[in-house]
């Protein structure tokens, strides 16, 4: 089974056509960089999200490649243009089988 | 001579609000830069959210020997938790309690399990939750007369020198507030936001955190965690912030 946690994404319900909106994504998640030690010495095994991908209708509007460098709860804001009313899909995958997955609707007008 | 004694009196009164101590007072808030500023007032960019979204999680769990959730006694923490961290620490049954220490006796005594570790999820989600609901009210600290000589070992202890650097919490935070330290300002240590996520944590910390981090600054032998010294460093910061703006949960760099 996959670990998921909890994450937001705020971007309009409704936009002209042609217009260039702001979608912002945030997830919870510690990324554990893996080069941390416990006070006891033993190494804390790395835990990040490798992967952040934003599709609309189907089609890939933004990826990004996540690396132990990143800090917890990403944040990604970003812009797409609306073309037609329809789902945006966005999925975060790393590290022990974590994936989380929202699903948002946008109104073309 | 008596008319010349009446303006002086006269001159004194109103110059006496340029200087009075309440109108210097700032938040940290004002020091930091733009886009962390916009991160702790939006809402959806704060990652304290998260903690708050498990803390109403928790607010509702049932799932305790009593099988009471703090929603059975509380009801909607959005009404009856308003207003509550602007109060703490403050004497419960005769002992001194931060927010945090309120918690915990809640959940030992009133749904019969063991108090949450300091700085654990669980209890960060929780406290945050209700410092939440004080978001834009005045810090109201406690005006118990029984407190009176906590407030004084809480100031003592503020204005005593500790550690290897032989420093105390005024000689930074009051004296030398608004200077630098390593590149950063010296803030003026008012805890209104408290549970902050700070950056540098990545995580949502408690003040006891942020006091203990200082001490260790100043390479001092720390406090533990839900101590009596840390309570009592806490209500006189809060006194010493009485009526400024709750934060909470402020994002901090």
């Amino acid at each position: 089974m996959s670990r998921s946690s909890r994450a937001v994404v705020t971007l309009p319900k409704t936009a002209k056509r042609g217009e260039v909106f702001e979608i912002r994504a945030i997830v919870q998640h510690e990324m554990e960089s893996g080069f941390r030690h416990t006070e006891q010495g033993v190494r804390v095994a790395r835990d990040i999200i490798r992967e952040f991908v934003c599709t609309y209708n189907g089609k890939e509007v933004f990826r990004s490649e996540l690396h132990p460098g990143i800090g917890s709860n990403p944040l990604f804001i970003f812009y797409a243009k609306a073309e037609q009313s329809g789902s945006l899909e966005f999925k975060w995958t790393g590290d022990d089988n974590y994936l989380t997955i929202v699903k948002q609707t946008i109104t073309v007008l | 001579m008596r008319l010349l004694g009446q303006l002086a009196l006269l001159g004194l009164l109103l110059a006496a609000p340029i200087f009075s101590y309440a109108d210097s007072r700032i938040s940290a808030y004002t020091l930091m830069s733009p886009s962390n500023q916009a991160m702790q007032n939006d809402m959806n960019l704060n990652p304290a959210m998260f903690w708050i979204m498990d803390g109403e999680a928790l607010w509702a769990d049932r799932n305790n020997p009593s099988n009471k959730a703090c929603v059975d006694c509380h009801r909607d923490a959005k009404q009856s938790m308003k207003g509550v961290s602007a109060t703490f620490p403050k004497r419960v049954q005769g002992k001194l309690l931060n927010l945090e220490g309120q918690i915990n006796q809640c959940r030992t005594t009133r749904q019969q399990l063991p108090t949450l570790a300091y700085e654990s999820k669980p209890l960060l989600a929780l406290s945050t939750l209700i410092a939440y609901q004080s978001r834009g009210l005045a810090i109201a600290a406690s005006r118990d007369s029984a407190l009176e000589p906590d407030l004084q070992k809480g100031k003592l202890l503020y204005f005593q020198r500790m550690g290897q650097l032989n420093l105390s919490c005024a000689q930074c935070h009051d004296e030398r507030a608004g200077s630098k330290l390593a590149g950063s300002v010296i803030p003026q240590a008012h805890p209104t936001g408290y549970p902050i996520y700070r950056l540098e944590w990545q995580n949502v910390g408690s003040l006891q955190r942020r006091l203990r981090n200082c001490m260790s600054g100043v390479r001092a032998e720390q406090y533990a965690y839900g101590s009596l010294e840390l309570s009592q460093i806490e209500l006189y910061l809060m006194q010493r912030a009485n009526g400024m703006r709750i934060e909470s949960p402020a994002v901090r760099p």
